[in-house]
């Protein structure tokens, strides 16, 4: 399903605060998270015990999906993280951040843990 | 207990009154969440308390005359070293890290670059109008947040300009009209009252608005019917009306307007029309703030301007400037450097796949005083004390006015401050050239 | 209010208040009965009537007291409702322009913000307790909070 990708801040998943405070576990509940539309939440056939599989054309990433009204159709809300930033890329020779085009999928693996994230950033 | 300034983000409220002994800081009256968190940085458990080196995988701690030969030699091994960050250190420590890239020939950038740097490059074309915030306090009566959402970034920014009562606006929050333009309704949306507007504009259609209100400027009648990008003509009708009869009014913009295009250049549309309307104005006039992030992030471009006649990124050859003009994105995306000194940023973090997986193929030096992403992955690590409480310096705000930062508590005793390590690391450099 | 929406809205004063507002806050807080509105007991008002005693039930001329209630969860420390408190502004100063008062906090000084949370001092000077006429029905606080982690209820 074609989505379009926006990253949010919200000050309780604010990236400097975790790693200032948190540990592994509590940097995957609170980053590794994306929000929808209730219609869209339900067109993906997406629930609260699978996780969501976003991909765009270089990256993908596995993360939870939850429900928000706030969402506007069509969109889906990652807050500013790395695991957002590995679905962003650079157009123009400038780094684009907000309204990207990816696609959605369910799936049942599990969420991309920080440690085997940065161990695909570092090639190994 | 004494007032104090706040370096928990780029708005630097000089109004904090803490309690301290000269070793902890027990009370903190008057901050927000955000200034709450850098205040326990002092004792978080994931502060950095040692140098470390990477052997055999794993980072160890070492003695600090370790550390620092072994970084000398990182870098004299080197010839196109990196230098990135210097947006959460002060003034004089970036006035040392431009020194240092002269040293040794490197390239020097802000995350300035990838953040607000773009309105600079076209300041000189068209001209801007900037205030403070005392002005707006004390004049503003018309505020739009567009692609911005200060209630969820920098939370007191609303009490200070919207409800507080400035001299010429005693009646403070019913005398003032807000306007948003956000495609996602976001908390910024919640002080909304009677007289204000909320535009929940389509997303990225940014510049039809633009250019539907610099059309209306020069000739009548040109919004069409049906709207533009989602918001109805009256809305754009009263939107224009608040434009033109404000007495003086400020437009915040965010990182959405920031984005790049392929087909035109938002931000030199955004001042056109800005300059257009102020030259119908027959009050006031408009002026522009950026919301950035980090609590220096204006400084590293006015310390190079006055040191070098340059803004932006600087590029080192033979120990003089060149004449090149080159992006950060650029020197990763074509590989061009071989060692990279990050200092107080985390791009292994906020950089795209594409950028960090490059940066993680060289050597990393990070000086910093957290465990973040970037720790994880760096060659050897030097902490520093934590800027704003445990060592003092200048620092530029969001409307570019200079405030000073002091020095609350003593840092740990083997920790130096930002400005004094990189002279160690200059001088070292100079002696080891002199062997 | 949901109660003064059943009421005349006439300020008739028969009850010896001076309008139908103040006569529906008393009736919330348990210091007046349904039935001291001479004018509902008139059979065009049978419907408010009944609507009233079943909004009330047992609750009917209980003495309640004033609270507010800030949620520790919800809030950010945006300092708010400490600018816009009448009863702050015009005691504590700094307040009018959007800086924190002086600390220790001065006796009429409602709100605080303390290690990035925002904490009721008490309630002795509040404008629903201390003032006449319409100022009592003062809910500044709990309407400009952009977190809604203020409410004002009486129990």
């Amino acid at each position: 399903m074609k989505l379009i990708l926006n990253t949010i801040r919200k000050i309780d998943n604010d990236q400097l605060k975790e790693f200032s405070f948190g540990d592994d576990k509590s940097l995957e509940e609170k980053l590794a998270a994306s929000f929808l539309n209730p219609v869209d939440f339900k067109k993906a056939k997406l629930s609260s015990s699978s996780n969501v599989k976003i991909s765009s054309p270089n990256c993908s990433v596995i993360v939870k999906g939850y429900e928000d009204v706030n969402v506007p159709e069509g969109m889906i809300l990652l807050p500013v993280s790395i695991w957002s930033n590995q679905l962003t890329n650079i157009e123009q020779g400038e780094i684009k951040y907000k309204n990207l085009s990816v696609e959605i999928e369910l799936t049942n693996e599990p969420v991309l843990s920080f440690k085997n994230l940065l161990k695909r950033i570092k090639g190994v | 207990m004494k007032r104090i300034t706040c370096s928990g983000c780029s708005l630097l409220c000089d109004d904090i009154i803490v309690r301290t002994d000269g070793l902890f800081i027990d009370e903190v009256i008057g901050a927000c969440i955000k200034g709450k968190e850098r205040f326990d940085q002092v004792t978080s458990p994931n502060r950095i308390t040692n140098p470390m080196i990477r052997k055999n995988g794993e980072l160890v701690k070492v003695t600090w005359d370790e550390a620092l030969d072994y970084t000398v030699m990182i870098i004299k091994k080197s010839s196109k070293p990196l230098l990135y960050g210097f947006s959460t250190i002060t003034c004089e420590a970036q006035y040392n890290g431009i020194e240092l890239a002269k040293e040794i020939d490197g390239f020097i950038d802000s995350n300035a670059s990838i953040c607000q740097g773009k309105v600079f490059e076209n300041l000189l074309d068209i001209g801007i109008n900037l205030t403070s915030l005392t002005e707006i306090l004390n004049k503003a009566d018309l505020l739009i947040l567009w692609g911005a959402n200060p209630a969820e970034t920098i939370p007191r920014l609303l009490n200070k300009v919207l409800f507080s009562r400035g001299k010429f606006r005693m009646t403070g929050r019913e005398i003032k009209t807000l306007i948003v333009i956000d495609p996602v309704k976001t908390a910024s949306f919640k002080v909304m009252g009677v007289r204000d507007l909320a535009l929940l504009i389509e997303p990225d259609k940014d510049i039809d608005l633009i250019r539907t209100l610099k059309d209306e400027c020069c000739a009548t009648n040109a919004i069409p019917e049906k709207g533009v990008a989602g918001i109805d003509q009256d809305d754009l009708k009263r939107l224009l009306l608040h434009l033109t009869s404000a007495e003086n009014g400020v437009i915040f913009i965010g990182q959405a307007l920031l984005q790049p295009h392929k087909n035109y250049n938002l931000i030199k549309e955004l001042l056109e029309l800005l300059q257009l309307i102020n030259e119908r104005q027959s009050k006031g006039r408009i002026s522009l703030i950026l919301l950035g992030g980090h609590f220096n992030m204006a400084g590293f471009d006015h310390v190079a301007l006055s040191n070098y006649g340059t803004y932006g990124s600087l590029q080192f050859e033979n120990k003089k400037l060149k004449n090149e003009n080159t992006t950060l994105v650029n020197k990763l995306k074509n590989e061009e450097f071989d060692c990279s000194l990050i200092i107080g940023t985390d791009p292994i973090s906020h950089l795209p796949y594409s950028l960090s997986s490059r940066l993680a193929k060289q050597p990393i030096i990070l000086i910093d005083n957290k465990k973040s992403a970037t720790y994880h992955l760096a060659q050897v690590v030097l902490p520093t004390a934590i800027t704003g409480i445990e060592s003092s310096g200048m620092a530029y705000r969001l409307d570019q006015v200079p405030i000073e930062l002091n020095k609350i508590v003593n840092p740990p005793s083997n920790i130096p401050s930002d400005e004094d390590l990189l002279l160690q690391l200059i001088t070292k450099l100079n002696s080891k050239d002199e062997e | 209010m949901e109660l003064y929406k059943f009421l005349p809205k006439t300020n008739c004063k028969k009850c010896g208040k001076p309008t139908c507002m103040a006569f529906a806050l008393d009736l919330l807080q348990g210091k007046v009965k349904v039935d001291e509105c001479t004018p509902l007991l008139e059979p065009k008002y049978q419907t408010q009537y009944n609507a009233l005693k079943d909004m009330l039930g047992k609750e009917e001329g209980k003495q309640k007291e004033l609270r507010i209630n800030v949620d520790t969860d919800l809030c950010d420390g945006c300092g708010i409702c400490v600018t816009v408190c009448p009863v702050n502004a015009r005691y504590c100063p700094p307040s009018l322009s959007g800086k924190a008062p002086d600390y220790p906090p001065e006796n009429h000084q409602l709100f605080q913000v303390k290690k990035g949370k925002c904490e009721l001092l008490n309630l002795k000077h509040c404008r629903r307790l201390d003032a006449e006429g319409r100022e009592r029905e003062c809910r500044v606080c709990e309407t400009y909070c952009p977190r809604e982690a203020i409410k004002i209820e009486y129990v």
